[in-house]
């Protein structure tokens, strides 16, 4: 029961109606084509069809899921097929986020422990404007300046405060982790409401003889 | 299937490879398509350089590349949508979500493994043992002849690593797992074991002085060229171009099923080096992968490496004490 609160996040149900006449063996044979595929192993008695996918190829039509079960039932309306298919794709998509969180909190604390002593960070920031000074005393070659390239800029006194706001976020940003983590939010969302109407276009094409 | 001679190897006996530029297929469509895709790859390159090259130095950051980088490759994700070269490389939500786990993987965690002990580290150490300041020959040169040989340099030293990544075992361990790719999509490319990532990474141009702005132009000199090597787009590629750059074609057949296409193309941007030590091939292949393109999952790849090289190190210095693994018929 408590289960089945969750599994949504990685079962993709639900049920379409067969084709007014059809036979359960004629919905079956229709199907069959998606399950004879690399990988897929399935086993096929009386009203179900159970499959199995591993290292299942990229163009698989149903590569997204790693096994399920196909039932043909016999409802108020008519024959309807019902499946319950499962994806550890769609389960690790949901889970990516809550990686990526960690990762941004590792950066932190990595940049946190990382952290440069008052006298080396310093010596880092004497260093960094003795370089940008180099660049800036540097005259551009002449067909540069013949073809109007910008010259590099002596470092302001303005900048520091910005360097000053770069230094806090520490040697490793957590910006990237948590793009990322958004990212892979937005997927999951995306792809749960995709995949969930492509498979069930998919089977009713197929039913349909399409 | 008899394969095509390319100079003293056959290429295409063991899976398709379409050899040659004049049987590879153009672009299919009307006016205005063939027109954009005809154009598109230099008018970005060119707009690229052009951008780097005028933009104020306030513009001119790392920050604004990985912006224009993440909008070009959004962009051309679009383009694999709208104009996609072969139906069996279409990119599914599956196949995006795991490119993407990976392109993630390098920006997070490995970006922050890399900042220790990747290319960049390993120089600054080497500079600091033997106080080395940074070789100055090329500040007084101009901008763009900076930005090439920065890029060629790269791109020298990433041809050496890639073809010994081919020719010595240990190395094609790391790089292996990126070969079981069965499809050239835009992430793709960062599929693969982190080793291999970390190794093709190492260059020695940190150990160079340049100009900031020679190396973003560098940098765009790889966007505008490199991007396409794993894509799901066809263009018509000028000619100046397939002589001086890597393609998608290039890149297909250094791809495919077929042992002896794999080994060549092996550059990165300019397949001008291919050229010069004999193993660029011209063509293109669509049949990709490993073992007859069997899926390898993400957890296989990680530990590909250590688990294949451990079989052959037992396999190597167990010599008989191991039962036997084929009997024989009598």
């Amino acid at each position: 029961m408590t289960s089945r609160v969750f599994d949504w996040i990685w079962h993709v149900r639900g049920s379409v109606a067969l084709a007014p006449g059809q036979s359960r063996d004629d919905a079956f044979d229709r199907l069959d084509p998606l399950f004879d595929q690399t990988g897929t192993s399935r086993a096929r008695f009386d009203d179900t069809l159970e499959f199995r996918k591993r290292a299942q190829a990229a163009q698989d039509k149903m590569a997204i899921f790693d096994g399920g079960t196909l039932k043909i039932e016999h409802g108020a309306a008519g024959p309807v097929l019902r499946y319950n298919l499962t994806s550890r794709a769609l389960l690790f998509c949901f889970l990516a986020p809550l990686l990526f969180l960690a990762f941004a909190q590792f950066s932190i604390a990595l940049s946190k422990y990382d952290k440069p002593s008052a006298a080396e960070a310093a010596v880092e920031k004497k260093k960094a404007e003795e370089v940008e000074k180099k660049n800036a005393e540097r005259p551009l070659h002449p067909i540069d300046t013949f073809l109007g390239a910008p010259a590099p800029e002596k470092p302001k006194k303005d900048d520091k405060s910005k360097k000053d706001k770069e230094d806090d976020k520490g040697k490793h940003s957590p910006t990237p982790a948590y793009v990322f983590a958004a990212l892979f939010a937005v997927l999951y969302v995306a792809g749960r409401i995709l995949e969930d109407r492509l498979i069930k276009s998919l089977f009713k094409k197929r039913l349909l003889g399409l | 299937m008899g394969g095509v001679r390319v100079g003293n190897r056959v290429i295409g006996a063991q899976a398709p490879v379409t050899v040659g530029w004049e049987n590879v297929p153009r672009v299919e469509g009307g006016p205005v398509k063939q027109f954009v895709f005809t154009w598109f790859q230099p008018t970005v390159l060119f707009a690229l350089i052009a951008f780097w090259y005028y933009a104020p130095n306030s513009i001119a950051t790392a920050s604004t590349a990985i912006g224009i980088g993440i909008g070009f490759r959004m962009l051309l994700l679009a383009l694999e949508w709208v104009n996609p070269r072969h139906d069996s490389w279409r990119l599914t939500w599956k196949e995006l979500v795991v490119d993407l786990f990976y392109v993630s993987l390098g920006y997070t965690f490995l970006g922050m493994i890399e900042s220790y002990i990747g290319g960049g580290a390993m120089i600054k150490a080497i500079q600091g043992s033997f106080d080395w300041d940074k070789l100055a020959w090329f500040t007084g040169m101009p901008l763009l002849l900076q930005a090439l040989l920065i890029s060629f340099i790269f791109d020298f030293g990433q041809y050496w690593m890639h073809r010994g990544m081919h020719n010595w075992y240990p190395l094609w361990l790391t790089h292996a797992p990126h070969h079981y790719i069965t499809q050239l999509n835009i992430n793709k490319g960062a599929v693969g074991n982190p080793v291999e990532l970390f190794l093709i990474g190492l260059g020695i141009g940190g150990f160079f002085d340049f100009l900031p702005r020679a190396a973003l132009l560098a940098g765009t000199l790889g966007l505008a060229v490199g991007t396409y090597q794993h894509i799901n787009v066809r263009f018509n590629t000028p000619r100046w171009w397939r002589f001086l750059f890597n393609t998608t074609e290039h890149h297909s057949v250094h791809h495919s099923q077929d042992y002896e296409a794999t080994r060549s193309n092996y550059s990165s941007t300019w397949i001008v080096i291919d050229r010069l030590f004999g193993t660029a091939v011209d063509g293109e292949a669509e049949l990709l992968g490993m073992e007859g393109g069997r899926r390898m999952s993400i957890p296989e790849m990680m530990v590909y490496p250590f688990t294949e090289g451990w079989k052959t190190f037992r396999e190597r210095f167990s010599k008989g004490q191991l039962p036997p693994t084929a009997v024989p018929a009598e």
